[in-house]
């Protein structure tokens, strides 16, 4: 658990980030978002003390982040950043044996963390262990940095625009990777980044900074829902919201149940988002959808008329309240 | 690729090997090379230079110039690395600024200067060396440790690695090659400057160029100048193939990228 409480950084006479209040759940991934300047990797910095704050405190996993050495502190918090800061001169294998190093771990295991750490990236041992960063691939080079910053299996992960300098189509894929390993880690991450649509597909709490402040923080949904002012609903795409909410739905949280006939021939699986299956509805021409388990068994139906209807009754709710 | 490259790194060995070896047979042989420098210096009463042997005016000159470099490339890395961390920066322009003074100081003044307060001898041969071969060592540290990415460096300090890990885990070989180039310039500079010695009484491969000088004997001249050429070309060769190796160790970052 991470506790931020009215922390600011000046450098001169120049404010970098003002009175910050943020807290991270054990396990939650939390993403900063906001555009370049704003104050996002400075907050993330002060985290592992690689910039000391001017003011306010900071609270790790229950403890003044001063009691900790930042030698100590920094060896149990991964982090990774956009260049990846490979050391060049190293081998894959011993940049990724980085941290379990310096902890003084025996050679064996190591060797057996970083066999396990490549095996769990997608990095075939045969093939890279013995690779230096410069002969690696983008994506590949940033799959290294995550696996070094995971070796020591710290319970905090700091990460810096990670995925930002890869091409899109490699981006996307780290990013559904970067889903995965934490739906298995749960990790504390805090995640900065510039692409709100990153910042949405992994973000259990979103972070939107301006300036320096915060202008506005929930869970995607909410802010995707409620957006405070015009500068958090641009970030969030404007009229492509509707769109990006319904990304971040479920299929099964919208369809009702199955009448007696098979609503229709197209068939759209429960966990898809209801993104996928507005799609779906627009490409083949329908307005409803039959909704199917794994196993392709029909168990429900989606109709467009409903989710509009539902998405009206909410917003009805909303004006009452 | 790795392959052609340890071809190269042989090759270089090799000419070191070659350029050794005729060094040898030069110091070996010119005392039985009479005829050839008789012809040089048909008038002469001896033409071969006989106040020392040949290998022990080697000893001596290596031994000199080793000192210099030692301390040269203890005082000047060491310098180097001290301006470049948090405490010793404001530093950073005195040490440029004197190791350049250093080199723009004739290491003749500077013998003409030691002489009264080191005496005559190998000492102020060795304080002369020093002085001129400081700057391409000051130089390369400062320009091989400033050329280490500062994402690297960060990288390296998130990890939890402390200055000194640093320093020696990435910084010094990082910076390496370019400061091996620092010391391979200085040194083979010094080689030749530690001629001079031989005017401050210190004995080495100086010895017979200037008694050649005074006595007008071009056969002396030639030899001290051949064996300080070959010794030049010996360890620069030397020098060459350790760079070789280093940036093959590295797999440079620069080949690729």
């Amino acid at each position: 658990m991470i506790e931020l409480s009215q922390v600011s950084k000046r450098f001169g006479d120049e404010t970098a980030v003002d009175d910050i209040n943020l807290k991270v759940a054990k396990g939650k991934f939390c993403a900063l978002v906001g555009t370049s300047g704003c104050g996002k990797s400075t907050t993330l910095r002060m985290i592992n003390r690689l910039i000391e704050r001017s003011s306010g405190d900071i609270i790790l996993d229950g403890q003044a982040l001063e009691a900790y050495d930042p030698v100590k502190l920094r060896r149990r918090i991964g982090y990774v950043i956009q260049s990846t800061g490979l050391f060049p001169h190293w081998t894959v294998a011993r940049n990724i044996g980085l941290v379990p190093r310096l902890l003084k771990w025996s050679a064996d295991d190591i060797q057996a963390r970083v066999d396990e750490l490549m095996a769990l990236l997608g990095l075939p041992i045969e093939e890279f262990a013995h690779k230096y960063p410069h002969q690696l691939s983008g994506g590949q080079a940033q799959r290294v940095g995550v696996a070094r910053a995971l070796a020591a299996d710290p319970d905090i992960l700091l990460m810096d625009e990670p995925f930002g300098a890869l091409d899109p189509i490699t981006r996307i894929k780290l990013q559904d990777e970067l889903a995965s390993l934490q739906s298995r880690l749960h990790k504390t991450v805090v995640f900065v980044t510039h692409d709100m649509d990153e910042a949405l597909k992994l973000a259990d709490h979103l972070v939107v900074m301006r300036d320096g402040r915060i202008v506005q923080q929930g869970t995607p949904l909410a802010l995707l829902q409620h957006p405070k002012d015009l500068f958090v609903e641009s970030l969030l795409g404007g009229l492509e919201r509707g769109l990006k909410q319904a990304a971040l739905t479920r299929v099964k949280d919208h369809m009702s149940s199955l009448g007696p006939t098979l609503p229709s021939q197209y068939r759209i699986s429960a966990d898809f988002s209801l993104r996928q299956a507005l799609s779906m509805m627009l490409r083949d021409h329908t307005d409803r959808l039959a909704v199917v388990d794994q196993h392709d068994v029909p168990i429900g139906e989606l109709s467009l008329r409903k989710i509009v209807k539902e998405a009206q009754l909410e917003k009805g709710s909303m004006r009452e309240a | 690729m790795k392959h052609s490259d340890q071809h190269a790194d042989r090759r270089l060995w090799i000419r070191s090997l070659l350029w050794g070896l005729l060094l040898v047979v030069c110091v070996m042989g010119i005392a039985h090379a009479e005829g050839l420098f008789r012809w040089l210096e048909p008038d002469a009463r001896q033409v071969i230079y006989q106040r020392a042997q040949f290998y022990e005016l080697l000893g001596r000159h290596l031994l000199v110039v080793g000192v210099a470099a030692l301390v040269t490339i203890l005082l000047g890395v060491g310098a180097g690395i001290a301006v470049t961390r948090k405490k010793g920066r404001d530093f950073l322009p005195l040490v440029a600024q004197l190791s350049s003074l250093g080199q723009t100081f004739p290491p003749v003044a500077v013998l003409a200067l030691a002489v009264p307060v080191l005496g005559f001898g190998t000492l102020p041969i060795i304080m002369a060396l020093m002085l001129y071969g400081l700057l391409p060592i000051v130089r390369n540290t400062l320009a091989g440790l400033h050329a280490v990415d500062e994402d690297i460096k960060m990288a390296s300090r998130a990890m939890g690695m402390t200055p000194l890990q640093t320093l020696y885990q990435v910084e010094l070989p990082l910076a390496a090659p370019v400061i091996l180039a620092g010391i391979r310039t200085s040194v083979t500079i010094n080689i030749a400057t530690a001629a001079l010695g031989a005017t401050v009484g210190a004995s080495n491969l100086g010895d017979p160029i200037i008694a050649g000088i005074i006595n007008g004997n071009m056969a002396y001249v030639v030899q001290g100048a051949l064996i300080i050429a070959l010794l030049a070309l010996t360890i620069d060769s030397l020098f060459e193939g350790l760079q070789g190796r280093l940036r093959q160790r590295l797999s440079s970052s620069q080949r690729l990228s």
